[in-house]
C-alpha cells in the first residue's frame, strides 16, 4: 500500500478537537413547564438506562472518528503496490529543442502547440494511469516522476518551454524506456515533437508514437560566428560569419554586426536555397580595457525561426602584461615596448633591482646584467635574458655568427623571420642541463646555442636567453625584432592558454572551484540584466539552455562566455508532418482487474454512508 | 410563564343565563336558613311533605279539612322545609396554575379557574346559597367568609382579583384536612385546580368525601402540557419547585410523554366516577362561557 498524498496525515491532527467537542457541555435550550411530574416519570426508565446512553454517547463519538478516519484515508490516497505497479504507464516527452520555437503561419510557436497536444494526453491521467515527463534539448530531463496527479502534470507542462539548445530525441527515449523499465502493466511513450527522428530504434521495447505540430517553414540562419586574432596584428580580429539558407528560394538580406551594441558594419547577402555564404570581417578592432568584448552579428529579417537570427562572439579583453626592464639604457628596447599596447612596462637600473620586486611582474627582462646569485633553480616568476644571460661560458664570443637552426614551431619564433639576419657577435652559451626544467635552443648557429627557452614543469616559471648584442646587429630594424621581442614575453607570461569564451547552447561547462557563472544571460538589447549581486549563479557545471552573454568569473577575473544555437538541424524547418494527438491510443487498464474504482473513493463512500447512518441516528435521537 | 392577572369581567346577558342556572347537589343538607334549596327539615314551603296527628297547640290552619271530612279524624298536612346549602369553592394558587406557554394568548389556567369559581359563586348566590373561597397551595390560605344574596358578589369578585401568588408545591391533602377542620357545615366542594400535586389527589379527595361533602372536580388543563411539541435538547425548569430537568426531546420521547398524561387522566377520572365525586375537564382553549354554559352541565354540576 502505498499513500500518495502523505500531507493528509496532517489533518489527523483535527482527531482531538473532535473529541474536545464531545467533552464539552451542550447548551440546551431553557423551556419553563408547569410540572415535570409526567417528564420525571418517563425518563426514569431511561436514567436506569443510563450506561446505555453512556455506551450510545461512546458509540457516536466513535461514529464520529471513525467517519473522519475514512475521509483522511480517502485525502491521503492509498493506491495498493499491485494497482501501481500493474496499471498503465506512460512516459510523455515533450521537444524543448531550439526548432520549436518556431512560428506558424498562425501565430503560435510549434513548442505551443505540441504543449496543447500534450496537454490534452495528460488529462487523462488517473490512479490506473499513471504518467512522467521528460523534456528533451540537448539532453533529456525528468520534469516529473511516475504520478497520477494530473494537476501536477498539469502545472509542470505549463511551466515549460522551448529553449535555444539543440539536441536529438534518442536520449530522452532512452530515458524514457529506463523509467518504465521497472514498471508492470501496458506502457506507453509518447513524444510531442514537431518531426518523426528518421533513425528509429531497431530494438525498440516499448511502443512509442510521435505526435507531430507544425508545417513546412523557410529559415535563414547563422550557422557560424567566430573570432580569432589576426596573427601579425595582435590588436586587430578577424571575424567570420557563415549564414545558411533553409528555405526553397533564395534569400536577400543584410547582416549587420555590432560591438558592445554599437553597429560596427553592415554587409548584404545573397544565399540561393540550400547554400551557405561566408562573409568575412578581417578587422574588428580588439577591445579596450574597459570594455565588455560583446561581439553580435544580426540578420535583418523577420523568418520562422528568430533564435538563429542572431550570434553572439566575444572579443577577449587581457590586460596588460607587467614587465619589468632592467637596463642601463636600451633605445630599441624602451621604444618597442613603450608601443606594444599589451605590454605595461617599468624601467630601473640593475643597481635598483631587488629580487623581491621581481615578484610583481609577469616577467622581468635583464639587458646585458644578470644578477648576483641568481640560480636558475630557485628564481620565481619569469626571466628574460638578453646578450648576458645566466648560460654565458668563459669560451670567446663568436664573431658573426650565422643562423643555422630555426624552430618557427617555437611560440616564441611565431611568424619570426630571422634570414639575412646581419650579426656582429654572439656570446658563448651552453643549453643547461637542470633536473626538473625543459630546455630549448630554438636558433642555434650550427652547435652554438643563440637563443635557450627553458619552462620549470607544471610551467610556473619559464626563462628565455638571447645570447646577442642587439646593438650589434641590424635585428632592431627588422620586423622580426618586435615580433621576436613580443612573442618571447608573451610566451613566457603563459598567453598560449587562452579560454575559449564560446559555447553551443546546451553544452555543459565545467567550472573549476572558485569559479562561477550567472546563469542568466544578457544582450545588448536586454535593459533588464540582473544586478551582479543577485543574479543566480552556477558553481560547478554550467548548461546554457538560452542565446546571450553570460558573465563568467574566472580565476584571472571576469570574462563573458558568448552563446550560441549553431546548429543546421535545429534551423532547418522544412520537413514537417503534423500528426495530431487523436490518432493517439493511451494504455488501456482493465478496471475488472481492480474491481472497479480506485482506493480512495471506496473510503469516501463509505465515509458518505456513515455519515447518512449517523444523520438519521441523531434525528431519532438514537446518537446524542 | 406567568402573565399578568386577566381581569374579571362579565357582562350582563351572561350574568342573566347565570341566574338560570342551578348548582346540583344529590345530596340534602341541613340548612341554617331558609332558602330556595330542599332540605331534610319540615317547614312552610309549598312542597308537601306528610300527615301527622293533630296534637293541641298546631296551628289550626295546618288541618286538612278534607281528610277531616272523610276519615272523622285532625290531621296536620306537613311541608318541606326549603332551607340554603354551602357552597364551597377550593381554588388551586400555586404556580403550576399561574404558568402559561411560550407566545399563548390564553388565559392561564388560574383565571380560567378564578372565572369559573365566579361563575359558580354567582349561580349559588342567587339561590341564596352560602358561598365561600379558599385558595390552597402548599396549605390552605385565609377565605372569603360566608357569602349569601346576589348583593355579596362583588364581595367574592373582590376576592378573587386579589388571588395571592403563592410559593411552594402543591399539597391537596393538607389543605383538604385544614379546610375540613375549618367547616362547620357540610356542603358542596368545587375544587379547582390541575392536580399536579406530586404526592397524588386520591387520598384528599377520598378525605372529602369521608368527611360527607359532596365533592365537583373541575380540572383545569393546558393543552401546551397535555401535547407538548417542543423537541431538541431542552432544559425543562418547573414553574413550582425551580427544579431543571434537562431532557433530550424526541418524537419518540414525546409519544411517551402524551401517553403519560392520558393515563393520568384516566386514572382520575375514573378515580372519581368510582367514589362519586363529580369531574369536569376544562382546558384553557375552550371559551371561558361554553365551558359554564356546556362543559359543566354535561358534567351534571348545574342544571
Amino acid at each position: 500500500m502505498t499513500f500518495l498524498n502523505v500531507w493528509a496525515a496532517g489533518f489527523a491532527a483535527v482527531a482531538p478537537v473532535i473529541i474536545l467537542l464531545y467533552l464539552l457541555k451542550l447548551k440546551r435550550r431553557p423551556m419553563p413547564v408547569s410540572t415535570l411530574l409526567f417528564w420525571q416519570r418517563i425518563l426514569q426508565e431511561s436514567r436506569r438506562r443510563a450506561f446505555f446512553q453512556r455506551l450510545r454517547q461512546l458509540f457516536s463519538l466513535l461514529l464520529h472518528l471513525l467517519i473522519f478516519a475514512l475521509i483522511l484515508g480517502a485525502l491521503a490516497h492509498p493506491t495498493l503496490d499491485r494497482q501501481i505497479s500493474e496499471g498503465a504507464s506512460t512516459v510523455l516527452i515533450v521537444d524543448t529543442r531550439a526548432r520549436m520555437q518556431a512560428t506558424e503561419p498562425d501565430g503560435q510557436t510549434r513548442f505551443a502547440k505540441a504543449r496543447a497536444e500534450a496537454m490534452n494526453v495528460v488529462r487523462q491521467a488517473s490512479a490506473l494511469r499513471q504518467m512522467a515527463m521528460i523534456t528533451v534539448d540537448a539532453s533529456a530531463r525528468v520534469v516529473t516522476p511516475f504520478t497520477d496527479d494530473e494537476k501536477a502534470l498539469r502545472e509542470n507542462l505549463a511551466k515549460q518551454s522551448a529553449t535555444d539548445a539543440g539536441g536529438d530525441l534518442h536520449s530522452a527515449v532512452e530515458l524514457a524506456e529506463e523509467l518504465l523499465a521497472s514498471r508492470g502493466g501496458a506502457r506507453k511513450i509518447i513524444v510531442f515533437t514537431d518531426q518523426v527522428p528518421e533513425t528509429k530504434s531497431v530494438d525498440q521495447k516499448v511502443p512509442l508514437d510521435f505526435v507531430t505540430v507544425g508545417t513546412a517553414r523557410e529559415n535563414l540562419a547563422i550557422t557560424r560566428f567566430a573570432t580569432r586574432p589576426v596573427l601579425n596584428s595582435p590588436q586587430t580580429s578577424e571575424v567570420l560569419l557563415e549564414v545558411a539558407n533553409f528555405g526553397s528560394s533564395s534569400a536577400k538580406t543584410n547582416v549587420e554586426l555590432a560591438y558592445d551594441g554599437q553597429l560596427l558594419d553592415v554587409k548584404p547577402l545573397a544565399i540561393e536555397p540550400g547554400a551557405h555564404a561566408v562573409q568575412v570581417f578581417p578587422t574588428v578592432p580588439r577591445p579596450s580595457n574597459n570594455a565588455r568584448g560583446w561581439l553580435t552579428a544580426r540578420l535583418d529579417m523577420n523568418d520562422a525561426l528568430t533564435a538563429d537570427n542572431v550570434a553572439y562572439a566575444v572579443l577577449p579583453v587581457d590586460p596588460p602584461k607587467r614587465i619589468l626592464l632592467v637596463t642601463k639604457g636600451n633605445w630599441f628596447l624602451e621604444k618597442l615596448f613603450a608601443a606594444d599596447q599589451s605590454i605595461a612596462f617599468e624601467l630601473i637600473t640593475p643597481d635598483s633591482f631587488t629580487p623581491a620586486l621581481a615578484a610583481k611582474f609577469d616577467a622581468v627582462v635583464f639587458d646585458n646584467f644578470v644578477p648576483a646569485n641568481f640560480d636558475i633553480a630557485t628564481a620565481p616568476g619569469n626571466s628574460f635574458f638578453i646578450k648576458q644571460t645566466p648560460f654565458n661560458t668563459s669560451e670567446p664570443t663568436i664573431d658573426q655568427p650565422l643562423i643555422s637552426d630555426l624552430d618557427s614551431r617555437h611560440p616564441a619564433l611565431r611568424l619570426v623571420n630571422l634570414q639575412n639576419i646581419t650579426l656582429l657577435r654572439a656570446a658563448a652559451v651552453t643549453v643547461p642541463k637542470t633536473e626538473g626544467w625543459d630546455w630549448q635552443a630554438p636558433v642555434r648557429s650550427f652547435d652554438h646555442p643563440l637563443m635557450i627557452t627553458g619552462e620549470r614543469h607544471g610551467g610556473s616559471s619559464r626563462v628565455a636567453a638571447l645570447a646577442l648584442d642587439i646593438g650589434d646587429s641590424d635585428l632592431p630594424l627588422r620586423v622580426a625584432f618586435p615580433l621576436l621581442i613580443s612573442n618571447t614575453l608573451h610566451w613566457l607570461v603563459g598567453e598560449e592558454a587562452a579560454l575559449v569564451l564560446s559555447r553551443r547552447a546546451g553544452e555543459t561547462l565545467p567550472l573549476a572551484v572558485g569559479e562561477s557563472v550567472q546563469t542568466a544571460p544578457q544582450s545588448p538589447w536586454k535593459k533588464d540584466a540582473p544586478a551582479a549581486a543577485k543574479a543566480p549563479t552556477a558553481q560547478t557545471l554550467f548548461q546554457p539552455l538560452a542565446n546571450g552573454f553570460y558573465a563568467w568569473q574566472t580565476h584571472d577575473g571576469p570574462r563573458w562566455l558568448a552563446v550560441n544555437t549553431f546548429s543546421e538541424a535545429e534551423s532547418d524547418l522544412r520537413i514537417a508532418n503534423a500528426t495530431p494527438a487523436a490518432s493517439i491510443a493511451l494504455p488501456t487498464v482493465s478496471l475488472a482487474r481492480f474491481a472497479g474504482w480506485p482506493l480512495w473513493q471506496y473510503l469516501a463512500a463509505a465515509a458518505l454512508l456513515l455519515f447518512a447512518l449517523e444523520w438519521w441516528l441523531f434525528h431519532r435521537r438514537r446518537t446524542e | 410563564m406567568e402573565t399578568p392577572t386577566a381581569p374579571l369581567l362579565f357582562d350582563s346577558s351572561f350574568l342573566t343565563k347565570l341566574e338560570q342556572l342551578y348548582l346540583l347537589s344529590k345530596k340534602l343538607f341541613r340548612g341554617a336558613h331558609r332558602a330556595e334549596r330542599r332540605s331534610r327539615q319540615v317547614g312552610s314551603s309549598l312542597e308537601f311533605a306528610d300527615y301527622r296527628n293533630y296534637t293541641l297547640g298546631d296551628d289550626l290552619r295546618s288541618i286538612d279539612w278534607n281528610i277531616y271530612g272523610r276519615l272523622d279524624r285532625l290531621f296536620i298536612k306537613l311541608f318541606e322545609q326549603e332551607q340554603d346549602l354551602d357552597i364551597s369553592f377550593l381554588l388551586d394558587a400555586t404556580a403550576s396554575m399561574r404558568w402559561q406557554p411560550e407566545k399563548s394568548d390564553r388565559l392561564s389556567k388560574f383565571d380560567q379557574g378564578r372565572r369559573i369559581t365566579a361563575s359558580l359563586a354567582y349561580i349559588g348566590l342567587a339561590n341564596l346559597d352560602r358561598v365561600n373561597v379558599h385558595y390552597f397551595g402548599s396549605r390552605l390560605e385565609e377565605d372569603l367568609g360566608l357569602c349569601r344574596g346576589k348583593s355579596q358578589f362583588h364581595k367574592v369578585l373582590d376576592f378573587l382579583r386579589e388571588a395571592p401568588a403563592l410559593e411552594g408545591e402543591t399539597r391537596l391533602l393538607a389543605s383538604v384536612r385544614t379546610f375540613a377542620q375549618r367547616m362547620k357545615r357540610r356542603g358542596l366542594v368545587f375544587l379547582l385546580s390541575d392536580l399536579f400535586d406530586p404526592h397524588g389527589v386520591e387520598e384528599a379527595l377520598a378525605l372529602l368525601r369521608y368527611q360527607q361533602f359532596e365533592v365537583h372536580v373541575i380540572h383545569i388543563l393546558d393543552p401546551a402540557e397535555l401535547r407538548p411539541m417542543a423537541t431538541g435538547d431542552l432544559r425543562l425548569i418547573e414553574s413550582e419547585s425551580g427544579e431543571a430537568y434537562e431532557v433530550t426531546a424526541s418524537e419518540a420521547l414525546l409519544r411517551r410523554y402524551h401517553a403519560e398524561v392520558d393515563a393520568f387522566l384516566e386514572k382520575t377520572s375514573t378515580f372519581c366516577v368510582e367514589h362519586g365525586i363529580g369531574y369536569a375537564q376544562a382546558t384553557t382553549a375552550v371559551p371561558f362561557e361554553e365551558l359554564v354554559l356546556r362543559v359543566l352541565r354535561d358534567g351534571r354540576m348545574i342544571q
